[in-house]
């Protein structure tokens, strides 16, 4: 086991191992992973540690892999490296498999042109602790970072594929770990793996010859021992975008479990893996720069460079459309329009929207929408509307063919007297109403919005937002109506209905697919649980921005249960951690759209969710989550190729580099929000290459437009 | 103008209008019609017919397809548009995706 070995620093006789290297390497993995245990008995200079037993390797295949992979190095840097394997050894296997694997694999590839720096930086990034020797290694090297990304990056595909291949067909098939490690495997370079197998070969041969090396390494380790002891699982970059050998090589639970104590481990899997990788990433990149850097923080080296030209040009404007244009000059001259009879809705609304915004809304104009026997009616602003102009407007107003009637922040006209009047004429006054928004209705009361449900027994969506008035009776009597047709329920923010005291009620929405219950203070864990397993299965979106009181168990259900759920807003619940990313990676596999805003979980954690969810992701906003960085950048540069519409405001550890990544990778992106990320130069505007994506929010951009 | 780069659009009391293609494919619409698969008559003799569309707004969406192509080519001015026009011509630019 390599714990016992850790503890050990065998001396090793420099014999020149490299010899060893030059054996013909196997054609094929499993033929490379045959001969090292022929080998292994062979060698004579091989000093007795149980490390080159072959039951050990037999016993624990991956750990003996791994630690003959950090002997093995590759050929140009054979005497460097003889030392620091048996030092990396002793140090012990704490930093987990998956940083040692990661360590071989870059040292491992022998054809590599800058095998000097290949090993070092396997050694760097093995040992956290070891910045002394590493620093020593590095400043013999004599390496570019430039270089040796490259080469990691090259050294880590080829290790990774040979590796994974080795260690995923042994022991991870059980998770889904082959399933990322497959699809990391498409992404990477064609992996080498002969030099796996003759790796191992090498790595054991050349930790026997280096002595001079291993005392170095062993004062080194001596000196840095107390540091071994703090393991930090939360490292920050990577510098190997495509690093993915680190995914398949997670595996080897066993060696990770001390490691994991940080990590609420109740849900192994994808996610779990996921996490392991991007701190190995980070913890390399630590144990890399490790002397130099020690108080700031390593970032991930993104490489993106900027493209001139290739993308929108930000000084050339498209024309604006014709449509465009006419609503203008009709806003304007709003007072002279005669009629909208033959205007189709989608033509009324735009128009609407227009007038509302721009405030000249007024009831002449409503006369016109009303005429005839409308079917649609959305006004997004209802504040203008007196009560009398309310009653005039609708008593003659024929509803009978009403299929959406929304009148936002009715509060001014809209009370429980002038409905039965006006909406509510007669019992079958809106027979053909299934969208009703009355939003900011703050004087309709319970009994009011009884009437007006009577008379409208087809409603399949409600929307009650900020009508204050309303309690939990208001559910009761949706309930009772329309139990088996209401699909649709939002009451954000109404402040006098209970959630403990609307479940019963609730529960009886057989249909219920939206559930909006954004700003109730009342929402706990406790309804969460109840409503989700009574309705959650049919559950398609989920609205719980601001609910302050949700954990994450709350998460932990919804992700066991609503396996269908397409969109969730967890915005504003500062209380979920990282634990709660992981179940919703593990349960909403067809999550479409997330709405994160002001929420505490770490850029592994996001990195990580979206590693296993980002493929099916169509929008994403990360308003405000400050601890977005560079992991998360790398994940959705490689997974989020359906992404549509992304929000990174005031997300300000991305650089340019990163932005320029995201948007050059994610093809599908349309809109981008950066409100608040002054970080993000021209560098990035002018410089990235994706022709169709809106970037909102900086310096050019209009800002009322995207209301 | 070559016959082969024009297209004809015809209104709806059969007033011609005779256009450059690339004009006319500003237009989504009339850029799906010309250019679908599938011998469609509307690509083979390149003409168009919109039996719901006036000749005056016919005439001033041709007026838009120029300016358009003008707008991008960077010349910016504004585009006039007469208020009694707006609204069919509102209906008429929605029809045509443009």
């Amino acid at each position: 086991m390599p714990v016992l070995r850790s503890r050990e620093i065998p001396p090793v006789p420099p014999n020149p191992r490299k010899a060893r290297y030059n054996v013909d390497p196997p054609s094929t993995p499993t033929q490379g992973r045959e001969q090292p245990a022929t080998r292994l008995s062979s060698p004579p200079s091989l000093t007795p540690s149980p490390k080159t037993d072959g039951s050990v390797y037999g016993s624990a295949p991956f750990s003996l892999r791994r630690s003959l992979r950090l002997y093995s190095k590759g050929s140009s840097n054979a005497d460097d490296q003889f030392g620091l394997p048996a030092v990396e050894k002793s140090i012990g296997s704490r930093n987990g498999d998956v940083s040692k694997k990661r360590k071989l694999s870059g040292d491992v590839d022998d054809g590599d042109v800058n095998g000097g720096g290949g090993g070092n930086e396997v050694v760097e990034s093995y040992m956290k602790g070891k910045s002394i020797a590493e620093s020593e290694y590095i400043e013999k090297s004599e390496r570019k970072d430039e270089i040796e990304n490259v080469n990691r990056k090259r050294r880590f595909s080829r290790e990774e594929k040979g590796k994974g291949k080795l260690v995923v067909e042994t022991d991870l098939e059980s998770e889904d770990e082959s399933l990322v490690d497959v699809s990391f495997s498409d992404v990477e370079l064609p992996a080498e793996e002969v030099k796996s197998p003759d790796e191992k070969l090498s790595k054991r041969s050349n930790r026997r010859t280096s002595g001079g090396r291993m005392e170095r390494f062993r004062d080194a380790a001596r000196r840095n021992a107390s540091r071994f002891a703090y393991f930090n699982t939360r490292e920050e970059e990577e510098e190997n975008n495509n690093n993915l050998s680190v995914e398949a090589e997670r595996e080897i639970p066993s060696v990770e479990e001390h490691i994991e104590e940080k990590v609420v481990e109740d849900w192994p899997g994808p996610f779990s893996t996921a996490m392991k990788i991007i701190r190995d990433r980070t913890a390399n990149l630590n144990v890399r720069q490790g002397s130099s850097s020690s108080d700031q923080v390593p970032s991930v080296q993104i490489k993106w460079v900027p493209q001139k030209g290739k993308g929108k040009d930000g000084s050339k404007r498209l024309p604006p459309s014709l449509l465009d244009l006419s609503l203008r000059v009709l806003v304007d001259n709003a007072d002279a329009i005669a009629s909208l009879d033959h205007v189709p809705d989608a033509m009324r609304h735009k128009l609407c929207q227009m007038l509302c915004d721009s405030r000249q809304m007024n009831s002449n104009l409503l006369d016109l929408l009303l005429s005839g026997s409308p079917t649609e009616i959305r006004l997004r602003e209802c504040s203008w509307l007196t009560e009398d102009q309310f009653s005039e407007c609708f008593v003659k107003c024929d509803t009978s063919n009403l299929t959406v009637l929304q009148l936002d922040y009715c509060g001014q006209c809209l009370a429980d007297y002038n409905i039965p009047s006006t909406l509510a004429r007669s019992l079958n006054s809106l027979p053909a109403l299934t969208t009703l928004s009355l939003t900011g209705a703050y004087r309709l009361s319970d009994a009011g919005l009884s009437v007006l449900v009577s008379s409208a027994p087809a409603l399949r969506s409600v929307n009650l937002s900020q009508c204050s008035f309303l309690t939990h009776g208001a559910i009761e009597i949706l309930a009772s109506s329309l139990a088996s047709v209401l699909l649709e329920l939002f009451i954000n923010d109404c402040q006098s209905i209970d959630a403990m005291l609307m479940l019963p009620s609730l529960k009886k929405l057989e249909r219920l697919k939206v559930l909006s219950v954004a700003g109730l203070e009342s929402v706990t864990d406790k309804f969460i649980k109840e409503i989700i397993t009574a309705r959650g299965d049919g559950m398609k979106e989920l609205i719980l921005s601001g609910c302050g009181k949700l954990t994450d168990s709350s998460l932990k259900i919804i992700a066991e249960t609503c396996s269908s759920l397409r969109s969730l807003d967890i915005g504003n619940v500062p209380k979920l951690t990282d634990n709660s990313l992981g179940y919703l990676a593990s349960g909403c596999r067809s999550l479409e759209l997330l709405k994160l805003c002001r929420n505490t979980f770490s850029d592994d954690a996001i990195g990580a969710f979206l590693e296993i969810s980002g493929e099916v992701l169509k929008e994403l906003a990360l308003n405000n989550v400050g601890k977005v960085g560079h992991n998360t950048a790398l994940s959705l540069a490689r997974r989020s190729r359906n992404l549509v519409s992304l929000d990174l405001s005031w997300c300000r550890n991305l650089t340019d580099e990163a932005m320029g990544l995201i948007v050059d990778s994610c093809l599908s992106l349309r809109v981008l929000k950066l409100f608040g990320c002054t970080q993000i130069t021209d560098v990035f505007l002018y410089g990235h290459s994706n022709a169709k994506v809106e970037i909102i929010g900086l310096k050019l951009s209009p800002l009322l437009e995207h209301i | 103008m070559k016959k082969e780069d024009t297209v004809k659009l015809i209104s709806a009391e059969g007033m011609e209008f005779v256009i450059d293609k690339e004009a006319a494919m500003v237009s989504q619409t009339i850029r799906n019609m010309l250019t679908s698969p599938g011998g469609f008559a509307e690509a083979e003799h390149g003409e168009v017919t919109f039996p719901e569309i006036s000749a005056v707004i016919l005439e001033k969406i041709c007026q838009y397809f120029y300016w358009s192509l003008q707008y991008a080519r960077g010349k910016e001015t504004e585009f006039h548009i007469e208020p009694e026009l707006t609204l069919e011509l509102m209906m008429a630019a929605n029809y045509l995706h443009t």
